[in-house]
């Protein structure tokens, strides 16, 4: 069950966030907006593989939610229970959004933006070959770390050492990226990319039982509040 | 024009930031299914050459082009640096974006992966993942991803450098037969395998001047042009570095004792082997008899200790938020490498063999067995100290804007006094001191990462796969660099797959390692 969601195709990971976006203009009162939220977690719960990844990315955007309920709680009167609801609407919005986001599979997810969703297919190659290259990063990131410790500029324990570093780091991470995106882009030319007119794609993309079965869990989310709020919760 | 051709008609390239063009003025015409050997030094114009037939120059790389290139036909391109070239996380996708780019039915965008992915002998399964390939391996992918779009023109920029001589043969076979009648260019300085399955030669001089072009019979029966790796010569004998640049540095030097060796006469010093054509060894004037002594007073109370591995098991982690996985990259690697010796870790590609040198140098953890000493937990400046480690990719190890602070940056944090001037005109790179070093070509940066690894004279020297890209000249002095270093007392070892780098004894990691 927990690795259920790396079986589903990546448009049902997408409409996970998309529902929620959707959903979260509905999130008009505290209940509607805790039973949102409590599915959401429970959903999280029982179809994640990890604990820590979501919870990361509930810190993320449940700093967003702070933000909001202070600047909602300040000019909009001193009504806590209006601010909370604000920044609970934000986080409907955000966090599980970010959480599918993780999960996806830049191959699969071209796969299926080029076929079920018919978007135009160099857009969407050139798209998946850029995510590619950022899941190369932590290899990119390990390697100039490995060769600044063994040059013997590596920081030590100490934290401003530690921030400089990663600033330095980040810099190098950047322009090894800019120098690698020129060469990938001869490389993909060099392979057709630069006349592909009607690209096709290796893999189909099928919709399976379970993908449809995903889809209609991720709708059902989206549509708690709403459902609450006409009913008039 | 015929499918095939390419023509360069008064063809100059002067890249941002250069005074001089890189290639001047060059005319060449290339029949459809010729195929072509093109050599020349290190640091000429080849790569250069070849990415301007790939349409790149003044668009993607930004300088200034004038005079006409055009290449009728579908184009194959396999840069240097093969990891660029990889745009999706599993091999079958990876070789499968041609033809896919080509706009074919599924099961022949399968049929040519397949079939392409055999011919380079790259036997994993099609979901592989291409992070857990080695550097030879990923080689080999990014030529079968070229191989599926079936092209009309093939260009080869180094394909074979990273491998082994097996491998390298096998690679070669698949190239020719998937090449048939098709226009071919291939850029090597390990050219003699090639000599029977080209019908031209095109030698490019420093500034990409053509220096010869003709047929293989003249290029042979002209006995041999500067710097180029002519059939049945001996390997050049290692030029005899300075005992100064290499004896390891005792931890409790502040400053270097070396001699004020002027660079006038390191340039003289340099310019002497570089006319050299004859294997002969380049002598080193004794101008420094009192600094060695000195050395080895200083020396004997850190001299360099010998690095033990046994039974020794790396597995490399990718960690994904869609899960963990783990793949064996080394597995039960034993071996002794003792100061004064050089030991150069041999195997096929993707067997471990930079893993393994990673594992004694403690750049990598392991999972299993022992390394002593085990530098793992040491702070990166004392790990400096005791180590110099060469990359196999010399970009990744870059760290300033320039040639000269480059070469100082890793003595200056340590507090080892060096003179990056005579070290740069050691490897002939004076000129380029206060370029930037991604201005360098392949083998340039392969030498400067070289010697800035290694400036500060550590004990223990690893140098991952050193000789690739490096003419005669230049191979002459990188292998000098660390026999020299060996013959002063450091523990040098060399992860490599060039049969002709000297060692005195040779480890093989045996198998490649199949991810599971």
């Amino acid at each position: 069950m927990r690795t259920l969601v790396t079986r589903v195709n990546p448009l049902v990971l997408l409409s996970v966030g998309a529902f929620s976006l959707i959903g979260s203009f509905a999130v008009r009162s505290l209940p509607i907006a805790l039973v949102t939220i409590g599915l959401y977690a429970l959903a999280a719960l029982i179809f994640l593989p990890t604990w820590r990844y979501p919870l990361a990315c509930l810190a993320f955007s449940g700093f967003a939610a702070v933000t909001i309920v202070y600047s909602t709680w300040r000019l909009g009167g001193p009504n806590t229970e209006v601010a909370v609801v604000a920044g609970l609407r934000i986080l409907v919005l955000a966090w599980p959004g970010s959480v599918m986001v993780g999960f996806i599979d830049p191959g699969r997810l071209s796969d299926y933006a080029a076929q079920t969703l018919r978007l135009p297919a160099r857009g969407v190659a050139a798209f998946s070959a850029a995510l590619q290259r950022f899941s190369g990063f932590a290899q990119t990131w390990e390697s100039l770390e490995r060769t600044r410790r063994a040059r013997g500029v590596a920081p030590g324990r100490h934290p401003v050492g530690q921030v400089k570093h990663s600033g330095s780091m980040a810099f190098a991470l950047l322009v090894q990226a800019m120098r690698g995106a020129s060469s990938s882009s001869i490389a993909m030319d060099a392979r057709g990319f630069a006349d592909a007119r009607a690209r096709t794609w290796a893999e189909p993309a099928t919709w399976s039982r379970l993908d449809l079965g995903g889809l209609a869990l991720t709708v059902t989310l989206g549509a708690v509040p709403i459902v609450h709020f006409l009913a008039g919760l | 024009m015929r499918s095939g051709a390419i023509r360069f008609r008064g063809f100059t390239w002067r890249p941002v930031g250069r005074k001089n063009p890189t290639i001047a003025g060059l005319d060449l015409h290339i029949e459809p299914g010729e195929r072509v050997l093109l050599v020349g030094p290190s640091g000429s114009g080849k790569s250069t050459l070849l990415h301007a037939a790939a349409g790149a120059l003044g668009t993607t790389i930004s300088g200034e082009a004038s005079g006409d290139v055009s290449v009728e036909g579908r184009l194959g391109l396999v840069l240097q640096n093969p990891a660029d070239a990889i745009v999706a996380e599993r091999i079958g996708r990876d070789v499968a974006f041609g033809p896919e780019n080509l706009g074919l039915p599924r099961d022949e965008i399968w049929r040519r992966v397949d079939r392409a992915l055999s011919a380079v002998r790259l036997d994993y399964p099609r979901d592989h993942l291409t992070s857990a390939l080695s550097g030879g391996e990923q080689q080999r992918l990014v030529l079968a991803g070229v191989l599926a779009t079936e092209p009309d023109v093939v260009l080869l920029d180094e394909p074979t450098s990273m491998l082994d001589a097996v491998t390298a043969e096998r690679a070669r076979d698949a190239v020719l037969a998937a090449v048939g009648d098709r226009t071919l260019v291939v850029v090597e300085h390990r050219f003699e395998p090639w000599l029977d399955h080209v019908d031209r030669v095109v030698a490019l001089d420093p500034g990409g001047v053509v220096g010869f072009d003709g047929s293989v019979g003249e290029f042979l029966a002209l006995g041999g042009r500067p710097g180029l790796w002519m059939p049945g010569a001996p390997p050049p004998t290692p030029v005899d570095i300075p005992a100064a640049f290499v004896t390891p540095t005792p931890h409790s030097w502040s400053s270097s004792p070396v001699s004020r060796w002027s660079s006038n006469r390191a340039l003289r010093y340099t310019a002497s082997f570089l006319d050299t054509q004859e294997p002969e060894r380049a002598v080193m004037e004794p101008s420094q008899q009192g600094a060695s002594a000195a050395m080895e007073r200083d020396h004997a109370p850190s001299a360099p200790k010998p690095v033990i591995a046994s039974d020794v098991d790396v597995v490399l982690t990718t960690r994904m938020i869609r899960g963990t996985r783990r793949h064996p990259a080394l597995s039960n690697f034993s071996a002794r490498l003792d100061p004064g010796t050089t030991t150069a870790i041999t195997g096929p590609s993707g067997a471990g063999k930079s893993t393994a040198l990673l594992a004694m140098t403690g750049l990598v953890r392991v999972s299993g067995g022992t390394v002593t000493p085990d530098r793992t937990r040491m702070r990166s400046r004392d790990l400096a100290r005791e180590i110099g480690w060469v990359p196999q990719n010399p970009e990744l190890g870059f760290l300033t804007t320039s040639v000269r602070e480059e070469v100082e940056r890793t003595a200056s944090a340590l507090g080892v006094e060096v003179d990056a001037d005579e070290l740069l005109a050691l490897v002939g790179l004076e000129r380029f001191a206060p370029s930037h070093p991604y201005r360098l070509s392949g083998g340039e940066q392969r030498r400067l990462a070289m010697i800035s690894a290694l400036a500060h004279r550590p004990g223990f020297v690893a140098l991952d796969e050193p000789t690739v890209g490096q003419d005669r000249d230049t191979w002459a002095v990188v292998t000098g660099w660390y026999t020299a270093a060996a013959r002063a007392g450091a523990v040098v070892a060399l992860a490599t797959h060039d049969p002709d780098a000297p060692r005195d004894a040779e480890i093989s990691v045996g198998e490649a390692v199949t991810a599971t």
